[in-house]
């Protein structure tokens, strides 16, 4: 249903992007224009930013205009109002299981004496007390200042077991339309855009990199 | 017999009350994804405008890429614990670190500090260059291990364990050596940035005083 509806508005949007190939050239070089002066004013500063390219599938990590880090994206689907595109500042970094830090405090009640695990080989499996990409979430949600959720997954935590795919099928194919219609009682309506990474380890490390108060451009 | 039809007629009804109103709902949300892309975002240009929005663009793409560094920097990535030296957009040197754990270390008893071992974030820039550090245990250092701290600085300091060279980049933080090379990959340190020894020295004679450092 949604790759219908998908197709359908892809059609549309080409129908209308076709209309004039002069007037879209014309078009593209005015979205150009607009987001360059956008990502200078960012990039004048020495704080970090992102860029999400919605069309051409990457989510990229910036400063000075130098790109970081670079996410290319497997898919996307998205629900709702589809104004969101401009500046926009990451307002909530939401995950089910969010990391939590280790505190260390000495001279606390000493720990029962039980004999030490021998250690592993290879250096990357030791148990460290320490938070890394690791323990990072690979699903999680981020909310921006514009209204636009922004749900992270990787192609294999989308496939958690049947009960999970029950979930997602319920939640994005009723659930979603369902909050569009009757939900937004402020009159904004809802944004919803998920995005699925090839890699689990790429949610990790957006999830690692960006902050709450990064601002960006969705192009 | 009768409330059995009754309750099946309902059912029936609430079941299809319940696709029309999801029909309506993939009804709106079709419409507003028809409306994509948004009808306000690339307007058109005319005719006459257009050589002097071509002349923009490459403006704004020329101040752009004026903004990188000049010269060689460094840039560390402390998810994957790497650190690449770079001159323009070509990464000449590419190096296994370790960064920060993340830990929170509260402080027993009286005073309660609380210290959190991150590697910071951010645009810095080399502000030392020192052969053979010596490195000024700072009260953490002390507290962490359960021991008091000293009242003489001749008790802080402790030499060998910072490697051959260190760059500072400020607030007393280094880019420095280690003897853990084990736990190179890994995310160990009290926030300073462990670099192994022929990386160290690399980096250590190629970078000069006052180039940029970006740690994300």
């Amino acid at each position: 249903m949604t790759k219908t509806r998908r197709l359908s508005a892809l059609l549309v949007a080409g129908l209308v992007c076709l209309g004039s190939a002069a007037g879209t050239d014309k078009a593209g070089l005015a979205k150009k224009q607009s987001s360059l002066i956008s990502e200078y004013s960012l990039a004048k500063d020495s704080n970090f930013y992102f860029v999400l390219d919605v069309l051409g599938r990457k989510l990229e990590l910036r400063v000075r205009g130098m790109v970081l880090r670079s996410w290319p994206f497997q898919s996307m689907r998205f629900w709702g109002r589809p104004e969101f595109s401009g500046d926009v500042e990451l307002i909530q970094k939401t995950a089910l299981k969010a990391p939590k830090r280790i505190v260390i405090k000495p001279g606390g009640e000493p720990e029962k004496a039980e004999p030490a695990p021998a250690p592993p080989a290879n250096p990357a499996e030791f148990d460290l007390d320490a938070l890394e990409v690791k323990d990072m979430p690979k699903k999680f949600s981020l909310d921006f200042d514009n209204g636009l959720h922004i749900v992270i997954k990787s192609k294999k935590a989308a496939s958690a077991g049947f009960l999970g795919a029950l979930r997602e099928i319920w939640g994005w194919y009723v659930d979603l339309p369902l909050r569009n219609l009757f939900g937004p009682h402020t009159g904004a309506g809802l944004s919803e855009l998920e995005l699925t990474f090839d890699n689990e380890k790429d949610g990790q490390s957006i999830y690692w990199h960006f902050f709450e108060g990064i601002k960006g451009i969705v192009l | 017999m009768f409330v059995k039809r009754i309750l099946i007629a309902a059912a029936a009804l609430s079941y299809l009350g319940f696709l029309a109103v999801l029909g309506a709902a993939y009804f709106i949300g079709l419409k507003q994804a028809s409306a994509w892309p948004p009808a306000g975002s690339g307007k058109a240009i005319d005719d006459k405008d257009l050589p002097k929005v071509e002349k923009n663009i490459q403006q704004l793409e020329k101040r752009l890429s004026g903004l990188l560094p000049k010269g060689l920097y460094i840039v560390i990535d402390t998810a994957e614990n790497r650190l690449y030296v770079k001159n323009g957009k070509e990464v000449v040197r590419t190096a296994v670190v370790s960064c920060g754990s993340g830990v929170v270390l509260e402080e027993p008893g009286g005073k309660q500090r609380k210290w959190v071992f991150d590697t910071p974030r951010g645009e810095f820039s080399v502000k030392s260059k020192i052969t053979n550090p010596y490195w000024v245990k700072p009260d953490w250092a002390f507290i962490e291990e359960g021991e008091s701290i000293p009242k003489g600085l001749e008790d802080r300091i402790e030499a060998g364990t910072l490697g051959d060279y260190a760059l500072g980049f400020g607030q007393g933080y280094f880019i420095h050596g280690t003897l853990y090379t084990r736990l190179l990959g890994r995310n160990v340190t009290h926030g300073c940035v462990r670099v192994g020894d022929d990386d160290l020295k690399a980096i250590f004679k190629s970078v000069p005083i006052g180039a940029k450092i970006y740690i994300y």
